[in-house]
């Protein structure tokens, strides 16, 4: 894939686009396993109009049902030319299929097929990590850089690859699955069935849960966190946490120091394997800023081997924030398929 | 057709060949690795390219060491065995031979040369790994090397897989090489020595009654001839291998992984059990196809083969 210049419409040239390129508009759809998102992306990454539902349930039908409804509803505004879609699952980006999906009920679910007969235009599915990763470098925190890792820390850790202007997929597109490179040998039990998986020990959920456990076994240190849950320990989310945290609760620090401490292992690991020019962190547990970055770039310094004799990537905060997604979802299609905003 | 040189710059011995575009060698020389210096070292792959040049017509020169190479494929940063520290070895071996010259990180030309000619051909995703004294790799993603924004790619026995583990060489702890490498053979001989002296008497016997100079060399040569304990020595050793590689699934997704370095000369012994213990730890692996595990099959000859190839598309 080449890199898709900022094509702007030729304001008041009197000539139209080149041949084969169309004027209109492309929607860029985050299928996640709470929310579909969707919105109009011109060529410069901004988000010119927006659609939000509720994803539904375990359903492949209502899932393609919801799809069609946003890019409908967008259409009634805008001249929809193409759509890219970042998913959260198993991509197979040469067929459009969603091969698995942790979080939805697709199994080999033929979705770009689908949405483009239901929708009449062409559609690109990618895994939504490498969407945002694509975005990253688009128009974020990685704009120029020839090797980018991005990992996005929220439910599990998803992650994205480029690299010379190109999303680094794998052979059946699931490179980038960064948070199950194993960090403790037979560590905490994952969802996918292995043991010690990196997202055990450093993502959203997982601060979450140790903050309950800790409120839960009623641990003097975690008040602020049980009264922030209104008395609740169940009640404690990854944002509790980061609220606390805000506030200097030196538990939340703590919890955040810990989460952090295991990223940097894991940027670690990936910049020995991977060599990119920058680290871009992403997802909600961002919003804490230095008290996860910090205790990240500690362990990743003392991870990296080979220091002193080569050039570090900085960790630096995703800049585009939960849009990442279904941003870099339309720029590909922007790139796959000629439009030009208009 | 044309013709390049490769030279595989070792520790102890510097390897050139001339290489095809079908990546066979028509000729070859090996000599000594000369280490007084990097001049010396540098004098040492001028001599070897000028004996070949003598006597084949070749249009470029392609030049694997062992060490960080910048991402200009022009210096070396830094290599642990040779005195080479941040040397512009394609200007100063150019500069001399007139002939462009390409550098290149031993085991990424390695990787690459299994990637056209030889266990990696047919897909365009594939990782090297060399499991000789230490481990090392290279990437190929999408039919490029993935070398990386400053050339360090694929320093993969230097992944951390176990949290405060055993020591390593680069001065940190739990790198993979210290758990799947020839050196770690020979750490697990010695501590099984230790342990059970009686069971393993046949192993401080190869290493002439001395526990302490068991090498991982003396177990593989134990279970190439049958050694049944031995077999299951280089068995421990080829789970971390295939624990490793379901982390290298979740990172590149490659359709091949070929195995090379000295240890893999055990072939299947040492692969079995690597392909085992991917099955076992790859994750989701119920919803996902699985990558291959296979022999590289170039040999001590990849990594000048993959250079020679690297110059002529450089």
């Amino acid at each position: 894939m080449t890199v898709p210049p900022d094509r702007e419409p030729d304001a008041g040239a009197g000539r139209g686009p080149a041949a084969g390129i169309r004027r209109g508009q492309v929607v860029g759809i985050d299928i996640g396993g709470t929310k579909v998102a969707a919105g109009v992306v011109d060529g410069a990454g901004r988000v010119l109009d927006r659609e939000l539902r509720s994803t539904p349930g375990r359903d492949p039908a209502g899932v393609r049902q919801t799809v069609v409804e946003v890019v409908t509803a967008l259409r009634a505004r805008h001249d929809v030319l193409a759509v890219g879609i970042g998913a959260a699952g198993i991509v197979d980006p040469d067929g459009g299929r969603v091969l698995f999906s942790p979080h939805l009920a697709w199994r080999d679910e033929p979705l770009r097929d689908e949405t483009e007969r239901a929708l009449g235009v062409p559609v690109v599915v990618d895994n939504d990590a490498n969407a945002a990763a694509w975005a990253e470098w688009r128009f974020g925190a990685a704009r120029g850089r020839s090797h980018v890792v991005c990992v996005n820390l929220g439910t599990g850790i998803g992650g994205g690859m480029v690299a010379d202007g190109t999303v680094r997929r794998g052979r059946w597109g699931l490179a980038g699955e960064f948070g199950h490179m194993i960090a403790v040998p037979d560590g905490r039990s994952c969802e996918c069935g292995n043991r010690g998986c990196l997202e055990q020990y450093a993502s959203g959920n997982v601060l979450g849960r140790r903050a309950r456990e800790l409120a839960g076994a009623g641990r003097p240190a975690a008040a602020r966190l049980l009264e922030l849950a209104g008395g609740d320990a169940a009640a404690i989310t990854g944002r509790t946490v980061t609220a606390a945290a805000a506030d200097g609760d030196p538990l939340a620090v703590e919890l955040f120091a810990d989460v952090g401490h295991w990223l940097g292992i894991g940027l670690a690991n990936l910049a020995a394997a991977l060599d990119p020019e920058v680290l871009v962190v992403g997802g909600g547990v961002c919003d804490a800023g230095e008290l996860l970055l910090g205790p990240a770039r500690e362990s990743f310094r003392v991870t990296l081997p080979g220091r002193g004799f080569r050039p570090e990537p900085p960790i630096v905060r995703a800049e585009l924030g939960p849009e990442a997604g279904l941003v870099g979802a339309a720029d590909l299609a922007r790139s796959a398929v000629p439009v030009v905003p208009g | 057709m044309e013709l390049t040189i490769g030279v595989d710059v070792g520790g102890s011995k510097i390897a050139a060949g001339v290489v095809d575009e079908d990546g066979r060698v028509l000729d070859q020389v090996r000599n000594e690795t000369p280490v007084a210096s990097a001049e010396a070292v540098e004098d040492g792959i001028l001599t070897a390219v000028k004996d070949l040049r003598g006597r084949h017509d070749v249009t470029a020169v392609g030049v694997a060491v062992p060490g960080f190479v910048d991402e200009h494929r022009s210096r070396v940063r830094f290599t642990p065995n040779l005195p080479m520290r941040d040397r512009p070895i394609r200007e100063s071996v150019s500069s001399r031979i007139g002939l462009p010259v390409v550098v290149e990180n031993d085991a990424n030309a390695a990787a690459w040369g299994e990637f056209r000619f030889g266990g990696g051909r047919g897909t365009e995703d594939m990782v090297l790994i060399t499991v000789g004294t230490g481990l090392g790799g290279g990437i190929v993603t999408g039919g490029r090397l993935l070398r990386g924004a400053w050339g360090s790619a694929a320093e993969l026995g230097h992944v951390r897989v176990v949290p405060d583990g055993d020591p390593c060489g680069c001065g940190k702890r739990g790198c993979w090489e210290q758990y799947a490498s020839g050196s770690a053979l020979g750490r697990i001989g010695r501590r099984v020595a230790h342990a059970e002296p009686e069971k393993y008497a046949w192993l401080v016997e190869a290493a002439g009654g001395h526990p302490e100079a068991i090498s991982g060399r003396m177990v593989s040569a134990a279970a190439r001839q049958g050694n049944l304990l031995a077999v299951e020595l280089i068995a421990e050793l080829g789970q971390w291998l295939g624990a490793g590689i379901a982390d290298v699934a979740d990172v590149l997704d490659p359709a091949v992984v070929v195995i090379g370095g000295g240890m893999s000369e055990v072939g299947d012994l040492l692969l079995e059990p690597a392909r085992k213990a991917f099955h076992q730890h790859l994750s989701a692996g119920a919803h996902r196809p699985h990558l291959s595990i296979v022999g590289a099959e170039l040999g001590n000859d990849a990594g000048l083969i993959g250079a020679g190839d690297l110059a002529r598309t450089r």
